[in-house]
């Protein structure tokens, strides 16, 4: 009896060991996608985000079969924000896990260098929540696109919002925060580029510089009031912008000058930080609202995020979403996910409708720097508590047209 | 630049000071008697954030309440990490490499504690009722919360000199300092002083972490924005001395506040610069007593 058994089991183990690779190869072809998003540290937030919403997508497509008979896998490594690292990462995909595409980065520093990779490997790396404009500018190479807004994007909007501002409420003067490194820099020689470009007169009183990071900023808001500005433009993100905002508002700063953070100065996780502490009337924008525009696309996507997550997208969510769709949408095309050069050519120019567009416009990258073309609206912060924690969301809505943001050709950001 | 502009800026640099001070203090007690340089002290100023947090937003605890449980968390918590961790790597041929790499792994380890237990969202803090708006008197505006942090600054200040200085604890933790073996020959538990020091020490940066919570965003990785401060300030202050960290941050913080006025475009690099010179000119530390203490 007792070797009947142990014949039995022997006779299983076997089976199995033998019907386990044709188990394997039997599984459906897939789409593999190298992502490397950071989970640790301040940009966990938007690794987190990025990761759900990818995942989100990928189930959906593959939900309803796939495409082209192919599934899509998603694979993310912490790229620890690191530049260097990240480059071994991608490396290794290309090399031992055979990814398809690149996928990915919140830091311009990590996109930078990864886009090297990509144009040295012919891998096509798809850029979902990096804002340096020099990618699809300067950088440019032609395996490279970009599914979210750059900050030329955001600070060309500005302007136009600082224009229109100054025929109904006059203003002289401006000044300038942000964070010093390339990404603050970046924006504000663009709102500069741009409020000269659409003829406004302005007068600069004030440009302020600190760490990224930095926890303390009450040295530069009291400098700030000093200089009196009119308008103070702000170039910080995230937890930098909920510092600021904090220890400004006791100072009264937001009722002696305008605020103005037009890039990621409305991302939801600086309203949802806040709170009631948010003041009123500040005017904001990001990549992604998750109020505007109301459609039911952005309604169902931001209540599908919310449900798989039980927390509401930052805007890095849309940009990984968009990704996964432009990836799927090119595969379908072409037919398969190794031909590098059809792939290309399939995404360039390709429409692809996402949350964030409103109903009469749909997203679609540019073939000549693979940046995708968007509307961006901008906001003033209203009490609204429909996206606990957040007791403030952007209203007033001023939307401009994706094709009056575009830098012109042969834009460079180290001219200026 | 007037007058009331200089107030003004003053006033800024103080408050940052004195938030440096609160970190930096910790810091320097542990490196002063336990000859131990806490890399992960920052974490310990990021937990007493999340742990005000906590008790405010999930306990509805009054703030105060919730800065004390602050320091009395981190407190416990650094005790275990002494008794537990740090008090098997005392006086061994390489300790200096050790310690930077079991308080660096505590960074690592208390990072991701913190995203498991409440996420990487940040986290924000009211200021506590009271201490909400700003009073103005001859043009100078100071938001009251800030004022209030300068005094409580000051008032740890006073307080951990007069320990130090004039009661036996005070003696004992300086005698630790200067030799422990003679110590424990005359009949002081020295292993418990150290861990007692180190809880005090944590404590202060969780004390920290919590009055800094209402200005700043709570968020993993917010001890290593506070530590490179805080390192300065010590060296600048003398490592291991308690008054030259409150002189060392004040003069940071001011030096800081100034060059943002004034200096703006290199107003990053104001506070490299002055460790930089100090190093050169006084490396023993610009508030360090004349002869060399021999640990």
């Amino acid at each position: 009896m007792l070797k009947l058994r142990s014949g039995v089991i022997v006779l299983l183990v076997l089976c199995t060991l033998v019907l386990a690779p044709l188990a394997v190869m039997a599984q459906e072809k897939v789409i593999k996608i190298g992502a490397m998003y950071p989970m640790t540290g301040r940009a966990g937030l938007y690794g987190l985000d990025s990761v759900d919403a990818a995942e989100m997508a990928i189930a959906e497509i593959n939900g309803k079969g796939g495409v082209a008979g192919y599934k899509l896998e998603l694979i993310n490594t912490d790229s620890k924000a690191k530049p260097d690292y990240s480059v071994m990462v991608a490396k290794r995909y290309i090399e031992q896990d055979k990814v398809h595409f690149l996928f990915g980065v919140v830091s311009s520093a990590v996109g930078l260098a990864v886009t090297e990779v990509s144009k040295q490997s012919k891998k096509i790396f798809i850029g979902t929540d990096h804002a340096s404009t020099q990618l699809t500018a300067d950088k440019f190479q032609p395996y490279y696109f970009r599914v979210s807004n750059n900050t030329f994007q955001s600070m060309a909007a500005g302007a136009l919002y600082l224009k229109e501002l100054a025929q109904t409420k006059p203003w002289s003067t401006i000044a300038y925060v942000g964070p010093d490194y390339a990404y603050g820099h970046d924006q504000w020689n663009e709102l500069k580029f741009n409020l000269d470009r659409f003829g406004v007169k302005y007068k600069i009183v004030g440009e302020y510089w600190p760490k990224l990071f930095a926890p303390d900023y009450t040295a530069f808001i009291t400098s700030i009031i000093k200089d009196k500005p009119d308008i103070l433009i702000s170039g910080l993100w995230g937890g930098d912008s909920v510092a600021f905002i904090k220890q400004a508002t006791p100072y009264g700063l937001f009722e002696k000058v305008l605020f103005c953070s037009p890039d990621a100065g409305g991302n939801y996780e600086v309203m949802s930080a806040t709170g009631a502490e948010l003041p009123l009337g500040l005017v904001l924008s990001a990549r992604h609202h998750n109020n505007w525009p109301e459609t039911a696309a952005n309604k169902e996507y931001v209540k599908k995020f919310f449900t798989r997550t039980g927390r509401y997208p930052t805007y890095a969510a849309e940009g990984a979403y968009a990704g996964i769709l432009a990836i799927a949408q090119a595969v379908e095309k072409v037919g398969n996910p190794t031909d590098t050069e059809a792939l290309v050519k399939a995404l360039e120019g390709m429409k692809i409708k996402l949350p964030e567009d409103p109903d009469d416009f749909t997203s679609y990258i540019d073939p000549a720097t693979h940046q995708i073309v968007q509307v961006q609206a901008i906001g003033v912060t209203v009490a609204n508590d429909q996206f606990p924690p957040a007791k403030r969301m952007l209203g007033n809505w001023k939307v401009y047209k994706a094709e009056d943001l575009l830098p012109p050709k042969d834009f460079s950001e180290k001219k200026k | 630049m007037d007058v009331s502009f200089i107030a003004v800026q003053l006033l800024s640099g103080l408050t940052m000071a004195t938030l440096l001070f609160l970190v930096a203090s910790g810091l320097t007690l542990i490196f002063g008697v336990g000859n131990v340089f806490n890399f992960a002290h920052g974490s310990f100023y990021m937990l007493g954030a999340y742990l005000a947090y906590q008790t405010v937003s999930a306990w509805h605890g009054n703030f105060w309440v919730a800065a004390l449980v602050a320091a009395i968390g981190a407190g416990i918590l650094g005790m275990m990490a002494e008794f537990l961790f740090l008090r098997r790597i005392y006086g061994r041929a390489e300790e200096g490499g050790f310690q930077i790499l079991l308080t660096y792994s505590f960074i690592l380890v208390i990072d991701d504690l913190v995203k498991m237990i409440w996420g990487t969202e940040y986290k924000s803090l009211l200021r506590p009722a009271g201490f909400q708006g700003s009073i103005t008197a001859a043009g100078v505006t100071m938001p009251t919360y800030n004022l209030a942090i300068i005094g409580i600054g000051l008032l740890i200040a006073v307080l951990a000199w007069w320990i130090l200085a004039r009661t036996r604890p005070g003696r004992v933790a300086r005698a630790t300092a200067l030799d422990r073996e003679m110590l424990g020959a005359m009949g002081v538990n020295v292993p418990r002083t150290m861990t007692l020091v180190f809880g005090i020490a944590t404590a202060l940066g969780g004390f920290a972490g919590a009055l800094a919570a209402p200005l700043r965003s709570v968020t993993p990785g917010a001890g290593i924005e506070v530590i490179i401060d805080s390192l300065i300030v010590v060296v600048i202050g003398g490592m291991g001395h308690f008054w030259g960290a409150w002189l060392g941050a004040l003069l940071l913080g001011e030096v800081n506040s100034f060059a943002v006025a004034i200096v703006p475009e290199w107003a990053s690099v104001v506070s490299y610069v002055v460790m930089v010179l100090c190093l050169i000119f006084k490396p023993e530390g610009l508030f360090a007593p004349r002869q060399v203490r021999k640990a």
